[in-house]
């Protein structure tokens, strides 16, 4: 009976690895069209050949699309459309675009199109910089990533466990256009892959994916319709923090008369990983530091600073968080800062760091009239092995009281702009301020530049000194007028 | 609104901003002129006339200022 019971057992295990096995083998296809009825791009290009790289190493997906397209239309073209779904346009950032044979050229021109906002798929306008003649090609590389679009499964682990991730892609690239050979190549964090679509080959095409450590590819596959959809679901290990910021307010103060360029980044941070399933164990934590290092938990971040950073500090809603280390000598100014608790999967931390800088570095005058030229990073968060994700990133150059004729220029793209006036201690009619909102930036974007150009006349640097010595000589004025008035009870002396 | 200004960056090269006080020596010229201030204030304070006004008011007052 009891040999019985325990056969019974084994056969069940079986069953289910067997069962977990094969619903790694088989998904059943579904293709589709994600094309609407209403809108299709004319169909003037299509791609001769495609790679797709979906890089998952970090914890945000960044993918590139590397595509060589060709002109089937009889008068050059320059407009080139790359759809998306409506989810997909709201968390996607830093579409970037540029020529794969002349990456010095710069980037392309890119926007999203609006043409049906009811419609799931959305579409990017790529403008060539110059068309395309006729049966002529071209290698576009483009870039993007999306934020928020891993999720942890189990939702809930103890915390040690390792924490799994879940993606889900298209084995064909989306494309509104037909594509003539592609191929889609997954990198991994790890070769710990839990689960993956496998795709069954057909007459040529061998089944995908292939395996090669931590690259699995997909593909490559033959000619695709345009707006073919092929779902592909992975989930690999991958436990380290989902760092996400949902706000970031980063204020950059000019200041003439102290010489200096003061940095203050407000972060709402929050840990996207999976939550704890049991309350949190302290000692288990101690543990975990020496025998499993790797954790879901954000326990440290780290700031690389511009060398010459000076005076930094680390606050949240209680104080100064005494848990931070600057490091700074000739070569590195890196500020390390542990969070007041590890930051589990689920939890906020809120809070501040800020820093000073020596202007010179920063502000250069120009050689004619009275202009002043800023050229300051727009981004020096955390640099995180696992990457950070910012879901608005709201940019304030605060320039001096008076600064007129304010100019910008950035690669960073940017959702809004403004010119408003800031004012703090000692101004009269404030200072202008430079706000700019940026959405979907991940840390890749750091040490990209914003530089600033402003107006500053001599004058507008008096105003504040003359102000004090007004105030300062009324005083006097008045003290020696109060002082000379005759107060006396005694009769007058005429 | 690409990099347009990067041009007038690279042109400015060699011409970085100077202030008209040095960061070292911020302390060590207002802490003196502020001293100077309250000195020429106090005196001015023992010794109030019309004529000293602008005799000494004024290089007080630019001196706290």
């Amino acid at each position: 009976m009891r040999s019985f019971a325990l056969a019974s057992v084994f056969l069940s295990l079986v069953s289910t690895a067997v069962c977990a096995d094969e619903s790694n083998l088989t998904k059943p296809l579904s293709s589709k069209f994600l094309l609407p009825s209403a809108f299709k791009p004319p169909q003037v290009f299509k791609n001769t050949n495609l790679v797709h790289v979906v890089n998952l190493e970090k914890s945000y997906p960044k993918e590139s699309i590397n595509v060589v397209i060709e002109n089937t239309a009889s008068s050059p073209q320059d407009e080139y459309y790359l759809p998306f779904t409506t989810r997909q346009m709201e968390t996607i950032g830093a579409l970037e675009v540029k020529d794969r044979k002349a990456p010095e050229s710069g980037l392309f021109e890119v926007e999203a199109a609006e043409i049906d906002p009811e419609s799931d798929t959305q579409y990017y306008r790529i403008r060539l910089p110059k068309p395309l003649a006729p049966k002529a090609q071209q290698t576009l590389g483009i870039t993007y990533h999306f934020l928020s679009a891993l999720d942890p499964l189990p939702a809930t682990i103890q915390q040690k466990e390792n924490q799994y991730l879940v993606y889900t892609f298209s084995a064909y690239c989306p494309s509104a256009y037909v594509t003539l050979k592609q191929k889609t190549e997954v990198k991994f964090p790890t070769t710990n892959v839990r689960e993956h679509t496998v795709i069954p080959g057909t007459g040529k095409e061998p089944q995908s994916p292939q395996i090669q450590g931590t690259k699995y590819t997909y593909g490559s596959f033959g000619e695709v319709p345009a707006g073919a959809y092929e779902p592909v679901r992975v989930r690999y290990e991958f436990t380290k923090p989902l760092i996400h910021v949902s706000r970031l307010e980063r204020d950059i103060e000019v200041s003439h008369w102290g010489g200096n360029l003061a940095f203050e980044e407000r972060y709402t941070m929050t840990n996207r990983a999976a939550n704890l399933s049991s309350g949190f164990s302290r000692t288990q934590f101690a543990q975990d530091a020496y025998y499993n290092p790797q954790s879901p938990a954000i326990k440290e971040l780290k700031f690389p600073l511009r060398v010459g950073s000076l005076t930094p500090y680390f606050t949240d809603v209680i104080g100064n968080v005494s848990t931070s280390r600057f490091r700074s000598n000739k070569r590195e100014a890196n500020l390390e800062l542990k969070p007041r608790y590890p930051v589990y999967g689920g939890w906020n931390y809120p809070f501040r760091v800020g820093w000073d800088a020596d202007l010179k570095k920063f502000l250069r005058k120009l050689t004619t009239g009275d202009g002043y030229v800023l050229n300051a990073p727009f981004l020096e968060g955390p640099k995180q092995p696992e990457g950070v994700e910012y879901e608005l990133v709201e940019l304030r150059v605060i320039l001096p009281e008076g600064a007129t004729n304010v100019k910008y220029s950035t690669t960073v793209p940017v959702v809004s702009e403004s010119i408003t006036m800031h004012k703090t201690f000692m101004d009269t009619i404030g200072r202008t301020t430079l706000t700019l909102t940026s959405i979907n930036v991940v840390d890749d974007l750091r040490d990209r530049e914003i530089i600033v150009t402003y107006d500053y006349p001599f004058m507008a640097g008096l105003r504040k000194p003359l102000v004090i010595f007004s105030g300062v000589m009324s005083l006097f004025v008045a003290a020696w007028a109060i002082g000379s008035l005759d107060v006396a009870i005694k009769a007058r002396s005429s | 609104m690409e990099s347009s200004l990067h041009g007038v960056w690279e042109s400015a090269v060699g011409n970085p901003f100077v202030p008209t006080i040095g960061k070292d020596s911020q302390f060590t010229v207002g802490f003196s002129l502020l001293v100077l201030g309250t000195l020429l204030s106090g005196f001015f304070g023992l010794n109030r006339s019309f004529l000293n006004i602008p005799l000494v008011g004024i290089p007080a007052s630019a001196a706290v200022a």
